[in-house]
């Protein structure tokens, strides 16, 4: 049984990267300059090296930037064991929430991980994650408003999931025509992402029609297309994955 | 030899110890629904955890099978032969000689046992039901026509021959289409109806139709393979769950109360309905 603690029902221990060694001398000052290189292609222990880092250092500069929750979700998505991956997410949305409180609000960025770093924590969660849907609404939101381009469209990627995924109306705020308008735009606007064409693909299906399930079948082939052949480093593993679930899914038909 | 029987025996006596026995199988259906099949086979899966624990069966002593398809429910309840199953009025009503089904549980929302199902214009534009003869109407009730017929309008209105049917898996996209001058008219039950407010549509709507008082349905069992004992274990453990603190959450989640074990006389007037529309 998972011990669920903290302001939103999320774990409040954090995970420990046993036999860390080998990690570059770093300081704040280097992370914060260095921190648009770390990212999906990034190696496991580097990602590690530099949360080790983040984690002792209370550089309000450092601790105001979008980073410490970004390596939160990295190894949060890589990471194989469900107890674990869902401490790591947790730890980004208590990082982002200090990026918040050390004045960041009008970082897109701060909002988007955090907001993604939720959904992970809480997704196989069904009470936690119906007590967070609005919380991660207005994550999502003010992502959306502040940048909507960030990590290829990430904000209306992940919005439109969310409309997609929740309760419809009116036991909550699932809402298909919302999530097509804003992974249709997602696709238009970054069509070199993967994730945007399958949850399109998504939306689509849940159309319920003939039409909608052909449209589906299109944005699936094109996201999967893009997957084999970009460079999406740690990322691509789990994204396969979702893409072959969905794979069954248009196979069964409607 | 006679080692050789005892060694035998004790392997195949310690494997009727270990072996657990399969899931009993319960069927989900949910006509018309917009749900994603593999969340409500998760949020079931949650459920019937907290079923099995306060009804103290073992782990996994259930499995659910879900579907938002009526064709594919008839065809799960044919083949699979679910012992206990959650239905729809509807579908109750339907399947209930062929299967033997029996209430055992009906669900409790914001106090009450039971719904009205109302037919919803664009204000001032139809002052009856009988204007909407050959108008659009919508919603996602429209799934199961005949209950429609035969119990929300008793038998006076054939919905087919009466409107022209726009059946939807989303509420709020009729009611949409509604606001649009899409749509002449809109069917809700109860839920869809008290959540109108939470909408911020253009054109304010009317009721220009309000079914008599239907009971909801909930949890019904085959009464040929199972027990009355097993019945009365299943509705407790249903009637407990929203006790529960675990259980509490999920039952929020559904908008439901209490679970509360029901006669079957409930449904008698409605089962006359639907013999009568027969």
């Amino acid at each position: 049984m998972l011990v669920l603690a903290g302001c939103a029902g999320l774990q409040s221990d954090r995970v420990r990267f046993d036999g860390l060694s080998g990690c570059p001398g770093q300081t704040a000052a280097m992370l914060a300059a260095r921190q648009s290189q770390y990212g999906p292609l990034s190696d496991t222990h580097t990602l590690e090296c530099a949360l080790t880092v983040l984690r002792d250092s209370q550089d309000p500069a450092l601790r105001r930037t979008s980073l410490g929750s970004r390596l939160s979700l990295h190894l949060a998505e890589r990471e194989a064991n469900p107890d674990r991956r869902e401490k790591l997410a947790a730890e980004g949305v208590s990082l982002a929430e200090a990026a918040l409180a050390q004045g960041a609000d009008d970082d897109a960025a701060v909002h988007y991980y955090l907001a993604a770093n939720l959904g992970l924590a809480v997704r196989e969660h069904i009470t936690l994650a119906m007590d967070n849907l609005e919380r991660l609404e207005g994550a999502m939101k003010r992502a959306l408003a502040l940048n909507p381009d960030i990590d290829h469209g990430g904000p209306l990627r992940l919005l439109g999931a969310l409309y997609l995924k929740a309760p419809a109306w009116p036991s909550g705020i699932g809402d298909l025509d919302k999530a097509l308008e804003l992974l249709e735009k997602a696709v238009n606007k970054h069509p070199a992402h993967p994730l945007n064409h399958l949850f399109y693909a998504q939306a689509l299906w849940h159309e319920g029609d003939e039409a909608g399930l052909s449209r589906a079948k299109a944005e699936f082939t094109q996201g999967e297309k893009l997957l084999a052949e970009g460079n999406w480093g740690y990322s691509k593993e789990s994204w396969k994955k979702e893409f072959a679930e969905f794979r069954q899914d248009l196979e069964n038909g409607l | 030899m006679r080692k050789t029987y005892l060694i035998i025996a004790g392997l195949l006596a310690s494997l009727a110890v270990t072996a657990a026995p399969a899931p009993e199988m319960i069927v989900v259906c949910y006509p018309g629904g917009p749900v994603n099949t593999r969340d409500a086979q998760s949020a079931m899966g949650s459920m019937l955890r907290v079923v099995e624990r306060v009804g103290q069966w073992p782990e996994n002593r259930f499995d659910s099978l879900f579907t938002s398809k009526i064709d594919e429910c008839r065809k799960q309840i044919a083949e699979k032969k679910p012992k206990f199953a959650i239905t729809s009025l509807g579908l109750y009503l339907e399947l209930r000689n062929p299967h033997n089904l029996l209430p055992v549980v009906r669900p409790r929302i914001k106090g009450r046992t039971s719904e009205r199902y109302r037919v919803v214009v664009q204000k001032d534009k139809y002052k009856s039901l009988d204007e909407l003869k050959g108008k659009n109407l919508g919603g996602t009730v429209l799934a199961e026509q005949s209950f429609i017929g035969k119990i929300v309008f008793a038998g006076k209105v054939d919905p087919a021959g009466f409107f022209v049917l726009q059946p939807s898996n989303q509420a709020i996209r009729a009611l949409r289409a509604l606001d649009k001058g899409e749509l002449d008219a809109v069917i809700l039950n109860e839920q869809q109806y008290a959540g109108l407010s939470s909408l911020h549509l253009q054109t304010p709507l009317e009721v220009v139709f309000t079914s008599e008082e239907i009971p909801l349905m909930g949890v019904v069992a085959n009464s040929t393979t199972t027990t009355e004992e097993e019945r009365a274990r299943f509705g407790k453990a249903l009637e407990q769950m929203c006790t529960d603190s675990e259980g509490q959450k999920l039952c929020d989640l559904f908008g439901v109360e209490s679970f509360n074990v029901v006669d079957a006389a409930v449904f008698e007037p409605m089962v006359k309905l639907w013999d009568e529309g027969s």
